[in-house]
């Protein structure tokens, strides 16, 4: 590396379901977080590649061994096969990004990469070991803390990223947030799917339904309070597609969510210094895929009327909100910050 | 918090983001975790290890994950005490269907060794307390809360050091989690304390609140839940067991109202009357808080009587300088000593009347 190389910030946000990159060159990616390997020659030559990673890797899975490193938003102990998927998205996403780590000229690249606030609690030396050498110079940080760096919210402020493994939360004082500011909970968008399924089979036990399906209705239906109208999706049942009705099963799997949030919020606030409670009860970010859920934020913020209410907003774009916070940091840490990060 | 007058916002703000970059780059920079743990069992990886728990750590170990994989209401992981407090989410052969359910392909074939849940009753326990585990709080890169110069892994570790002599001095065998300044994972001071067939488990930690609050002391147990989710999960993993739906209630009941999760309750009760009636004096303004429950991952997955005493309190600034004082922590370690010494002589006195 020499004073003149080039420099490239790169922010990406490594989730339990997505991960995404948002880099200074203004590249700006998503992947869904699967990583497989061909289980054997045959699928190896099927498939034509020796790792697939994203929708790529869902839609082959019959041959693959197919892997969600941060499952619950920490990677499994031991697991070197999951670490390597780690690896092996950090590498997609810069690619994607139109890093080629192999040419000979290309910039010094500086990644801020947030992951699962259990993550950093539990894996944080295990990550930072594993990704280190795919980049130049490496910082790891919570995910809740890059969402609140990117919207500049640092003082006063309740961030709640509801993504899928975890629901994390974070007090943000104005100092680096400190294990008393957070908390996590697995009420999140994988427990929504999981309550769905469930729902789903038993009142439709004929129904063939998966995983994937549900989360695929959740996305596209999903709500919490009053139905705005019915939910028919088609599956197939004995092999012919059969529509049903799943509105009411619907809206239990996402107001299943609901109370552990409010619990935990009316659990957090309290503990703030009462003469800015009001402050950071108004001042709720929603963040992460499962934000998106129709009907939650006002279900949230009802939640709040206990204590005095307040006021939950949604950031605008809950897809790249983490990886752009964290191109935020990148860009604000500086020199003598990544000197000490060299990976 | 906010800028002085004169000090323009914008200047605040940039040295409010400089100071927390600082932190998280200090924060990567924390050194790895110490390899070295007391007891060769606790190194054990998690898989197989759980596996050698047995049947009652099969079963803990699956409620445990179902605590935290399932959710309901009732189940927020008090982040309370750093990184050790991650959840038991192993994703180890115990782990029923649900963890497997959203990871891979919907597959029947996950191994499942979820048990059928026993009722656990003192009679089947070995009742004697003499093997107790000492859990200083936190350790290494992980400092839990600190105030200016004192760091709560510090305050711990001296307290349990103190409790262990005394309670060696009373003719218990000790066990301590951690012999030094290094980090642990929760699942290693779990293990250790499993591992060792330990009787009693006692972490020590040092609260925190922030603000004005009222500074108290607490003690926590296991927390029950009425989580219907975990009704059904548990009926799932048992369907070939043999038993009817209103067993497996009755069942499970049984392992949340088990022996444990009332004798952890009496621990705590003890040791928190103990801890407040000695303190009160010397500390008129702490507080009693009371003993909770809280479904702290140290609690869920030991497998004796467990409790996590937060026997002071570093926000407030008083007792930040009363901890300071030898004499204070000494006065702290005596009374859990008294607690836990009041709960032994009380099962041991069973014991001898024949359960
Ligand atoms: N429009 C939508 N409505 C409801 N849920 C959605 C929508 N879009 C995505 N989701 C859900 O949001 C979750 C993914 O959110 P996000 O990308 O924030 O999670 P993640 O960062 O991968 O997970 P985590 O933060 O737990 O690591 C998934 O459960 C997904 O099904
Ligand atoms: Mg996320
Ligand atoms: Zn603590």
């Amino acid at each position: 590396m020499t004073d003149r190389q080039k420099v490239l910030n790169v922010g990406i946000d490594l989730g339990t379901s997505r991960s995404a990159i948002s880099a200074s060159n203004g590249q700006r990616h998503v992947v869904e977080s699967y990583v497989g390997w061909p289980v054997d020659m045959v699928a190896r030559k099927v498939l034509k590649r020796s790792v697939l990673i994203g929708s790529d890797a869902v839609e082959n899975r019959t041959m693959l061994d197919l892997h969600r490193p941060l499952e619950r938003g920490l990677v499994k102990e031991g697991s070197k096969k999951d670490l390597d998927a780690v690896r092996q998205l950090l590498n997609h996403l810069l690619e994607l990004a139109g890093i080629d780590l192999e040419a000979k000229k290309r910039p010094s690249v500086r990644a801020v990469v947030g992951v699962p606030a259990e993550a950093m609690r539990v894996n944080k030396q295990q990550l930072r070991s594993t990704l280190e050498g795919a980049v130049d110079s490496l910082m790891i940080v919570s995910e809740p803390f890059a969402v609140a760096y990117g919207l500049d919210a640092l003082l006063h402020s309740l961030i709640v990223d509801i993504g899928a493994g975890t629901s994390d939360f974070c007090i943000m004082r104005g100092h680096f947030p400190t294990e008393e500011d957070q908390r996590t909970l697995v009420a999140a968008g994988d427990s929504i799917d999981e309550n769905l399924l469930k729902l789903v089979q038993e009142h439709h036990p004929e129904a063939q339904v998966s995983v994937y399906m549900v989360r695929e209705w959740k996305e596209k239906h999903g709500f919490v309070g009053k139905p705005q109208g019915r939910v028919k999706v088609t599956v197939p049942v004995k092999g012919t597609p059969t529509e049903i009705d799943i509105t009411d099963d619907l809206r239990s799997a996402c107001e299943s969510i609901v109370e552990p949030l409010v619990e935990t919020m009316l659990d957090l606030l309290p503990r703030v210094d009462p003469e800015f409670q009001a402050k950071v009860r108004n001042n709720v970010i929603l963040s992460g895929g499962c934000s998106l859920l129709s009907g939650l934020r006002p279900a949230l913020q009802d939640g709040l009327d206990p204590i005095g209410g307040g006021n939950i907003q949604s950031v605008k774009d809950a897809v790249f909100a983490g990886a752009e916070g964290c191109l935020a940091i990148a860009l604000d840490a500086e020199d003598e910050d990544w000197d000490r990060l060299v990976s | 918090m906010t800028a002085k007058d004169g000090e323009d916002t914008a200047t605040a703000n940039r040295r409010q983001r400089r100071h927390m970059l600082r932190a998280a780059v200090a924060d990567n920079m924390a050194k790895p975790r110490d390899p070295r743990v007391r007891s060769k069992h606790a190194r054990a990886t998690a898989p197989a290890s759980t596996r050698a728990a047995g049947k009652r750590g099969t079963i803990l170990a699956g409620i445990a994950l179902s605590l935290v994989a399932v959710t309901a209401g009732a189940l927020m992981l008090r982040r309370e005490a750093g990184p050790d407090m991650a959840p038991v989410a192993t994703p180890s052969p115990v782990a029923p269907g649900v963890a497997a359910s959203s990871s891979s392909l919907p597959s029947p074939a996950v191994p499942q060794t979820f048990e059928a849940p026993a009722a656990v009753d003192r009679s089947v326990f070995p009742l004697a307390v003499r093997r107790v585990v000492v859990d200083a709080g936190h350790g290494g890169a992980d400092h839990g809360a600190s105030a200016s110069d004192l760091a709560e892994k510090d305050i711990t570790f001296d307290i349990a050091t103190r409790l262990q002599q005394r309670l060696e001095d009373g003719g218990f065998e000790v066990l301590m989690t951690r012999e030094g300044d290094h980090h642990l994972s929760l699942r290693e001071r779990v293990q250790m304390a499993n591992a060792n067939h330990a009787d009693l488990f006692i972490s020590v930690h040092v609260n925190w609140f922030d603000g004005t609050s009222v500074p108290g002391i607490e003690t926590y147990y296991l927390g029950a839940t009425e989580d219907p989710e975990l009704m059904a999960l548990a009926q799932r993993e048992n369907r070939e067991s043999g038993y009817s739906l209103g067993d497996l209630r009755q069942l499970l009941d049984g392992v949340y109202a088990d022996f444990r999760q009332d004798e952890s309750r009496r621990l705590a009760g003890k040791v928190q009357r103990s801890l407040y009636r000695s303190l009160l004096p010397v500390s008129p303004e702490l507080r009693d808080r009371g003993v909770k429950t809280a479904p702290f991952v140290v609690l869920v997955a030991t497998e004796m009587p467990a409790i996590l005493a937060e026997v002071s309190c570093l926000s407030d600034r008083r007792e930040a300088e009363r901890l300071k004082r030898p004499r204070y922590r000494d006065h702290i370690a005596e009374a859990l000593f008294e607690g836990i010494r009041a709960y032994a002589r009380d099962i041991n006195q069973t014991i001898e009347k024949g359960t």
